[in-house]
């Protein structure tokens, strides 16, 4: 799904086919909920369709898409994550008694 | 405010029916369906404490309590959600009101203040580039997300970082689906609004003059 919406995006900016129209979007903040949606794979059916008409249509919104896109994939990949140290985990089983 | 800090919530959720397992039970689901979320566990505790011995507390108390009421967890189901939501209330309870984090009244000075300017909420595609982020290395990002409030933060980990869905964070943080649709939103707009500013601060190109 993820992938169709991508590819939608992208053919939006491609100057064979139909360029988008809208420079400002006066919805912004609604659109941007439905973006959000869409790329967390939460939007219902309604917010899917609002999003490819839009992406067809509205520079404003693509650029959103982009955006949102650009810093969750940061927040996924570039964040470090931790790694629980060896010594905690051996000390809760030890708590715990547990055995492995 | 005293009597909000001072209220203690519930900690481990609640389960339909409680399960008598033998101990070999036990051993073998804390082994098998609690531990392999420890570096997840970890990670969410450093990143809400910002501090590893505070992590590495928290981490501990969760498991202990986790095992503590295992009757209450049925073999099987999200382990991961049910170990997430115990270690979000034993750091409400146990950390924050100790830390300088800003307590619940704060946050809801926040919220209201983030509901009120919706209607004219700022538009962040204009002076936020793509290229900006793409640039910023992970402790850049990083800084940012530690910037925010922490409910605000928590959030974007669950969602952002650990991949929860909009269900599970609402079990996770005992909250509606669409609470966690609007804090999830504010809270991003908020950290494009760090992103931004630390850009600027850092000289990276921004649309702002």
């Amino acid at each position: 799904m993820l992938l169709d919406m991508h590819s939608s995006a992208s053919a939006s900016e491609n100057n064979e086919t139909r360029k988008p129209q809208k420079q400002y979007c006066e919805h912004h903040a609604e659109c941007l909920k439905k973006i959000q949606a869409v790329l967390d794979g939460e939007a219902s059916e309604a917010e899917k369709e609002h999003f490819r008409e839009n992406m067809d249509d509205c520079l404003h919104c693509i650029k959103m898409y982009h955006l949102e896109k650009c810093v969750k994939e940061s927040l996924q990949a570039k964040v470090d994550k931790r790694l629980c140290p060896d010594n905690l985990v051996q000390a809760i089983k030890a708590k715990l008694n547990i055995t492995a | 405010m005293s009597v909000i800090m001072s209220e203690e919530i519930e900690e481990i959720p609640l389960a339909s029916s409680e399960t008598s397992y033998n101990d070999a039970e036990k051993n073998d689901i804390f082994n098998r369906e609690f531990m392999p979320h420890i570096n997840s566990m970890y990670n969410f505790a450093f990143r809400l404490t910002m501090d590893e011995d505070d992590a590495n507390d928290l981490v501990q108390d969760t498991y202990l309590k986790a095992f503590r009421f295992i009757s209450s967890f049925e073999r099987g189901t999200n382990a991961k959600a049910w170990l997430f939501r115990i270690l979000k209330n034993s750091f409400i309870n146990d950390y924050r009101k100790r830390s300088k984090e800003p307590s619940k009244v704060d946050y809801q000075e926040v919220e209201t203040t983030y509901n009120s300017e919706e209607a004219a909420e700022v538009d962040h595609t204009t002076d936020l580039r793509v290229e900006t982020v793409q640039d910023m290395i992970g402790d850049e990002v990083a800084t940012a997300l530690n910037s925010l409030p922490v409910d605000f933060r928590t959030v974007i980990i669950l969602c952002d970082i650990e991949g929860f869905t909009y269900e599970e964070m609402a079990k996770i943080l005992d909250i509606p689906i669409g609470t966690v649709r609007s804090r999830l939103h504010r809270a991003r707009n908020l950290l494009k609004d760090k992103l931004k500013v630390y850009a600027s601060s850092m000289g990276y190109d921004t649309d702002e003059d």
